[in-house]
C-alpha cells in the first residue's frame, strides 16, 4: 500500500503544478477519477488472469472430497465452464462482470454478486465499528500525547500503542478468545448471532453487541496505534507555530488553545488516512472474521480460497479493490476540499 | 462558568440529559424483561437440542449433486438408502430393503422393501421410489455429478411391486449395488422442474433419521428428528450445526459450552481438552489413510510416459528401499502422538473385513540395513559424501510437503535424516496443496504426501489403482491415487468385481492388497484416529462406527447421532444471557461515556462563551 503520509505529499506536488482557482477543481476531480477508473480496469483485468495463474484444479480438488470417476468430473468441468478456451472464459467472466453478476460460486450455486450482497452488510458493521472506535480513540490519544510530549502519559500512549500495532492480529484475537470466550465465557466465541435466534429486536441487538465485542477489540488494538502515531506527529509540528503563540497571547487557556487552534490544522493529515484506511481495514477484517467465525466478506474470501472457488475469490478481489480505490479517491478529493493551502483558492 | 441565565444551549443539555436518561432507563428496562425470557426459551428447547461445531462446506443438500463432506454426511441422515452400512463393521445391512438376493451370478440383483415405510410427510415409500431415484441419476448426466459412478453398470431398475426392486446389471457385480445412494420420494422431486438446480435447504422429506429444517450459509443447519424414521424417532429432537472458521475457537466454544460435539481436533487441542469439566473427549479409529506416494514412473492408459519423475523410482527395489528405511512407528509417535493404527494398505483397520491383515507375511519392518542391502543391489554404490551414485548420477529425490500443513513438515523433517542415513538425498519442496496437487497431475513429482478417506466397500478405492484409472492418450480423465498399474493386479480386481462368495473376495482383495504393498507406489503409514470431544453433562450414548473404537461424526452411516440421548436434568450452559448483559453493560457504557464527553465539551463551550 502507498504510504499515506508519501500520498499526501505527492498530491500537494501536484496541486502545484495546476493552475489556481475553484475553476480546477473540476479538473482536478477528473484527473482524479480518471486514475481511479484505469486501476478499476486494471483491477478487474487482473482479477481474472491472477487467479487463472494459480495453480490448482478446482474439479480435482472437489474429487478429493468425494470419490468420483472421470465422467463426473468432466461433467463438472463442463459445468463450471473450465473446459472452455482461456479467452472465451474471459470474455464470459467480462460479461458477468459487467452484468454485476460475477459469476455463479462453484461452492454455493449462487451468484457472486447475491453473495457478497449477503456478507457486506455484517463485514460493514464490524468494520465500522472498529473504524469509528479506533479513530475517535487514536486521535484522541495522539493529540493528548503530542501536547504532553516527553511525559509519562506519552511514554505509556505510544508504547502500548504501539506494542499493540506489532502484535499479530490473529493472535491477539485467539488470546482475547482464549480468556473472554473460553475461560471467564463472558463473551460468545463465535459468530454474529447466537444460534437458535431470538424474539426481542432489544434482544437481538443485546446478542449482536456481545458476539461484536471481541472482534471489534481485536481489531481496535490493532489498527489504532497508527491513528497515535500520525496525530501525535502532526500534532507535534504544529506546536511551535507562531499563530499558537498568538493565540496564548490572547490569554487562552492551554487546552482551548489545543482544541481550538492546535487539533483542526494537525487534523489534516489524518483525514486521509482515515479515508485510506477504511479500504485496508475491510480487507483486514478476512483475520479477525476467520478467527471469529463472522459471516463477513472476509470469512468468505478466507472459505473461497480454499475451495479454491474462482468466480467467488475474483468477485471479492474485484470489491476489496474497488473499495480501496474510491475510499482513496474520495481521500484525494476531501484532502484538497479541506486544506486551504491546497486548494490555493 | 458564565454568568448567565438559561442560556438555549443550556436547555439543550437538558433535554439531552432527559433522553438520555430516558434511553438508559428504558434499555436497562427491556434488558431485564427481555433477558429472561429469551433465556427460559432457550432453555425450553435446548436440552434435546445437540449442537455440533462444523467449517465444512455446503454446496447445497441435493442428494444427486452436493458433492462436499458436510453435505454428504448430512444426507446420510436426511435419506435411507436402499442397503446401510452396518454399525458394526460397515458391511451391508439393512436399509429401506430388509432383504436380498442375487440371480444369473451376480447380474440381477432383487430387493424386498420392509413393510410399512414413511416418508416424512407421512406417504408409503414404495419400489417406485427407489425405482425413479436411480433412473434419474442413468438418464440425466447432471443427477449423476454426486454418485453417477455408482450406477454406471446399472442395465435397468425395476418396480414389480410395491415392495420389490429388481436392479439389471450390465455385468455381474459382487458389491451390493443398492448401498451409498440416498433415495429420494418420487412425489415431490418429480414436481420440481430443474431437479440438478434443486438446493434442497428446506423443510425436506425425507427417510432417514434427521431431516432437514432450515439452513442459513456459513451460520447454523438445523436438522429435525424423523418421527416416521423406520428404526423410531431418536431421542435427540434437533440437531443445529454451528459454524466456526477456525478450529481453536471450536475448543473455546466447547469449552464456554456454545456447542456440544467436536470433531477433527489435532492431539494438542484433544489433549488440552482432558480433563474439562463436563468435556468427554474421544479418539475413534477413522477411515482415511495417510501415506507417502512414489511415483513409479506416470505413463497414460497407452502407456506413454510423462511428467519428470525420478528415473530411479522406476525401480522396485529402490521403492521398497524407501519404505525399509522409514520408522513408521516412531513417525506416528512423533507427529500424532500415536493417535491412530499403523496402516497395512489404504484400505483403513476401520473395515476388518478388507484392511490387509497384519499378519500378512510381504509385510516389512523399519529395517535401514535391508533398505542400503536393496539400494546395493540396485546398483547404487554410496560415494564419499555418504549419497549413492549410479552412473555418475546421485540419488536425489525430491519430496512435497505442504507448506501449511504442520505434520507434512514434521514428517519431512523426519524423512530426511532416514533417507541420508540409507544414501537417499531427499530435496524437501514445501509449497502450498494447490500447487502440489497441479504438480502430481502434470507427474512432475517424485514422492508427497497423500491420504483419502475409504468407503466400507473397497471397490472405489482398489479401482482407482487400476490401470484403467490412468489418463487417457491425452493426459486427461485420470483419477489414479498413486500412477499404479499393474495386469496381475487388474485381473484380481476383475475377479473380486464379479466373486459373489463373500469370503473368496476377501482373500482376492487380500492378495491384491498383498501386490500392491510389494510393487511399493505408496508407504502407508497409518489411519490416523478422528479425535473428537462431547459435553458429556449434557449429552451421552453416541453410536460409534466401527461399534468398537469407532467414531462419532464422519462416520459412512447415521449410528453417531441416532443412539444420543439427552442427559437427565441438564440445560444449557451456553452463556448467552451472560453475554447479552455484557451486551448491555458496553452499550450503557458508551452511552454513559459520550454523554460524560458531551457535557463536558459543553461546559467548555459555555466557558469561552
Amino acid at each position: 500500500m502507498i504510504s499515506p503520509v508519501g500520498s499526501v505529499l505527492q498530491d500537494e506536488a501536484e496541486d502545484f503544478d495546476e493552475p489556481g482557482a475553484g475553476a480546477s477543481w473540476l479538473k482536478y476531480a477528473g484527473k482524479k477519477a480518471g486514475g481511479a477508473l484505469i486501476s478499476l480496469v486494471m483491477v478487474i483485468i487482473l482479477g481474472f488472469f491472477a487467479f487463472k495463474i494459480l495453480p490448482g484444479d478446482p474439479v480435482a480438488t472437489m474429487a478429493r472430497e468425494h470419490q468420483m470417476s472421470a465422467a463426473q468430473m468432466a461433467q463438472l468441468r463442463a459445468q463450471y465452464g473450465l473446459d472452455k478456451p482461456l479467452i472465451v472464459q474471459f470474455w464470459n467472466y467480462l460479461v458477468n462482470v459487467f452484468t454485476g453478476q460475477f459469476g455463479e460460486s462453484y461452492v454455493y450455486h449462487q451468484s457472486v454478486s447475491s453473495l457478497i450482497g449477503q456478507y457486506f452488510w455484517p463485514t460493514i458493521l464490524l468494520t465500522g465499528t472498529s473504524a469509528v472506535i479506533a479513530i475517535a480513540l487514536g486521535l484522541w490519544l495522539g493529540q493528548k500525547a503530542a501536547w504532553r510530549h516527553g511525559s509519562l502519559f506519552d511514554k505509556i500512549t505510544s508504547g502500548t500503542s504501539l506494542v499493540f500495532w506489532s502484535v499479530p492480529t490473529f493472535w491477539l484475537g485467539l488470546l482475547l478468545l482464549l480468556i473472554f470466550g473460553g475461560t471467564l465465557q463472558w463473551f460468545p466465541t463465535g459468530g454474529m448471532v447466537s444460534p437458535g435466534g431470538d424474539s426481542t429486536w432489544f434482544g437481538t441487538v443485546m446478542d449482536v453487541v456481545s458476539h461484536l465485542v471481541l472482534p471489534v477489540t481485536t481489531m481496535v488494538a490493532v489498527v489504532y496505534a497508527q491513528y497515535v502515531m500520525v496525530m501525535r506527529a502532526s500534532l507535534l509540528e504544529e506546536m511551535n507555530a507562531d499563530y499558537l503563540t498568538t493565540a496564548r497571547a490572547k490569554g487562552l487557556r492551554e487546552d482551548l488553545v489545543r482544541r481550538k487552534h492546535a487539533v483542526p490544522n494537525a487534523l489534516l493529515p489524518t483525514v486521509t488516512l482515515v479515508f485510506m484506511h477504511i479500504g485496508g481495514l475491510i480487507s483486514g477484517a478476512v483475520t479477525v472474521e476467520t478467527v471469529f467465525s463472522w459471516p463477513g466478506l472476509g470469512k468468505l474470501t478466507y472459505e473461497a480460497l480454499s475451495g479454491p472457488d474462482l468466480p467467488l475469490l475474483q468477485g471479492t478481489f474485484v470489491v476489496f479493490s474497488a473499495i480501496i480505490i474510491i475510499m482513496n479517491l474520495i481521500a484525494d478529493l476531501i484532502y484538497r476540499q479541506l486544506d486551504p493551502r491546497v486548494r490555493r483558492a | 462558568m458564565p454568568i448567565g441565565t438559561l442560556s438555549q444551549s443550556r436547555g439543550l443539555r437538558r433535554i439531552t440529559a432527559l433522553a438520555l436518561a430516558a434511553a438508559v432507563s428504558l434499555g436497562l428496562a427491556f434488558g431485564s424483561t427481555a433477558v429472561p425470557a429469551h433465556a427460559a426459551s432457550e432453555q425450553a428447547t435446548d436440552s434435546t437440542t445437540l449442537r455440533v461445531a462444523t467449517s465444512g462446506f455446503v454446496d447445497s443438500f441435493n442428494p444427486f449433486t452436493s458433492i462436499y463432506l458436510l453435505p454428504t454426511n448430512l444426507i446420510r441422515y436426511m435419506y435411507e438408502y436402499l442397503v446401510q452400512n452396518s454399525q458394526t463393521d460397515g458391511s451391508p445391512t439393512k436399509g429401506l430393503a430388509a432383504s436380498w438376493t442375487t440371480k444369473e451370478s451376480g447380474k440381477q440383483w432383487v430387493y424386498k422393501l420392509q413393510s410399512g415405510l414413511k416418508w416424512s410427510d407421512g406417504k408409503a415409500i414404495t419400489a417406485k421410489d427407489v425405482q425413479y431415484t436411480y433412473e434419474q441419476m442413468m438418464n440425466n448426466a447432471q443427477l449423476g455429478t454426486a454418485n453417477g459412478n455408482l450406477v454406471t453398470n446399472f442395465a435397468s431398475v425395476k418396480a414389480p411391486d410395491d415392495n420389490t426392486v429388481v436392479i439389471n446389471l450390465k455385468s455381474p457385480q459382487a458389491s451390493n449395488p443398492g448401498i451409498e445412494i440416498p433415495v429420494v420420494p418420487e412425489h415431490i422431486w418429480s414436481k420440481i422442474s430443474k431437479p440438478a438446480d434443486y438446493k434442497n435447504e428446506k423443510n425436506v422429506v425425507g427417510s432417514g433419521p434427521f431431516l432437514l429444517q432450515s439452513y442459513k450459509a456459513n451460520q447454523s443447519i438445523v436438522l429435525k428428528s424423523n418421527p416416521n424414521f423406520w428404526k423410531g424417532e431418536p431421542k435427540i429432537k434437533k440437531i443445529q450445526y454451528i459454524y466456526y472458521t477456525n478450529s481453536d475457537a471450536e475448543v473455546q466454544a466447547l469449552k464456554s459450552g456454545d456447542v456440544d460435539l467436536v470433531s477433527g481436533l489435532t492431539p494438542t487441542q484433544y489433549n488440552a481438552l482432558k480433563g474439562v469439566k463436563g468435556v468427554t473427549v474421544h479418539s475413534g479409529k477413522g477411515r482415511r489413510y495417510m501415506s507417502l506416494s512414489i511415483n513409479p514412473g506416470m505413463q497414460t492408459s497407452t502407456g506413454k510416459r510423462y511428467g519428470t519423475g525420478a528415473a530411479a523410482l522406476q525401480d522396485k527395489q529402490v521403492r521398497q528401499a524407501i519404505r525399509l528405511g522409514i520408522n513408521i512407528p516412531s513417525l506416528m509417535k512423533h507427529v500424532i502422538d500415536n493417535q491412530g493404527t499403523l496402516a497395512t494398505s489404504f484400505i483403513p483397520a476401520s473395515f476388518p473385513e478388507w484392511h490387509l491383515s497384519n499378519k500378512s507375511k510381504v509385510l516389512v519392518k523399519y529395517d535401514p540395513d535391508a533398505a542400503k542391502a536393496k539400494l546395493d543391489q540396485a546398483g547404487w554404490k554410496v560415494g564419499s559424501d555418504g549419497y549413492r551414485y549410479k552412473d555418475g548420477a546421485q540419488l536425489k529425490i525430491r519430496l512435497f510437503a505442504n507448506s501449511d500443513d504442520p505434520d507434512e513438515q514434521a514428517m519431512a523433517e523426519y524423512l530426511k535424516p532416514w533417507m541420508k542415513a540409507i544414501g537417499i538425498n531427499l530435496d524437501v519442496q514445501s509449497s502450498d496443496s494447490d500447487t502440489i496437487n497441479d504438480k502430481v497431475t502434470k507427474g512432475d513429482y517424485d514422492t508427497y504426501f497423500t491420504g483419502w478417506s475409504v468407503n466400507p466397500d473397497p471397490s472405489y478405492q482398489l479401482g482407482i489403482n487400476t490401470c484403467a484409472s490412468l489418463p487417457d492418450s491425452d493426459g486427461t480423465g485420470g483419477t489414479s491415487q498413486d500412477g499404479y498399474c499393474n495386469p496381475d493386479f487388474d485381473k484380481l480386481y476383475n475377479e473380486q468385481l464379479t466373486e459373489l462368495n463373500n469370503t473368496k473376495r476377501k482373500a482376492t482383495v487380500q492378495k491384491m492388497l498383498e501386490l500392491n504393498y510389494q510393487d511399493a507406489v505408496a508407504v502407508d503409514f497409518w489411519y490416523a484416529n478422528s479425535l473428537e470431544a462431547y459435553r458429556s453433562d449434557r449429552f451421552t450414548g453416541f453410536g460409534l462406527q466401527p461399534k468398537k473404537d469407532g467414531i462419532i461424526a464422519n462416520q459412512a452411516g447415521y449410528w453417531g447421532f441416532l443412539s444420543a440421548k439427552p442427559v437427565a436434568g441438564s440445560s444449557n450452559s451456553s452463556n448467552v444471557s451472560t453475554g447479552l448483559w455484557i451486551g448491555a453493560g458496553v452499550i450503557v457504557l458508551i452511552i454513559l461515556i459520550g454523554g460524560g464527553v458531551f457535557f463536558a465539551r459543553r461546559r467548555k463551550s459555555d466557558e469561552i462563551e
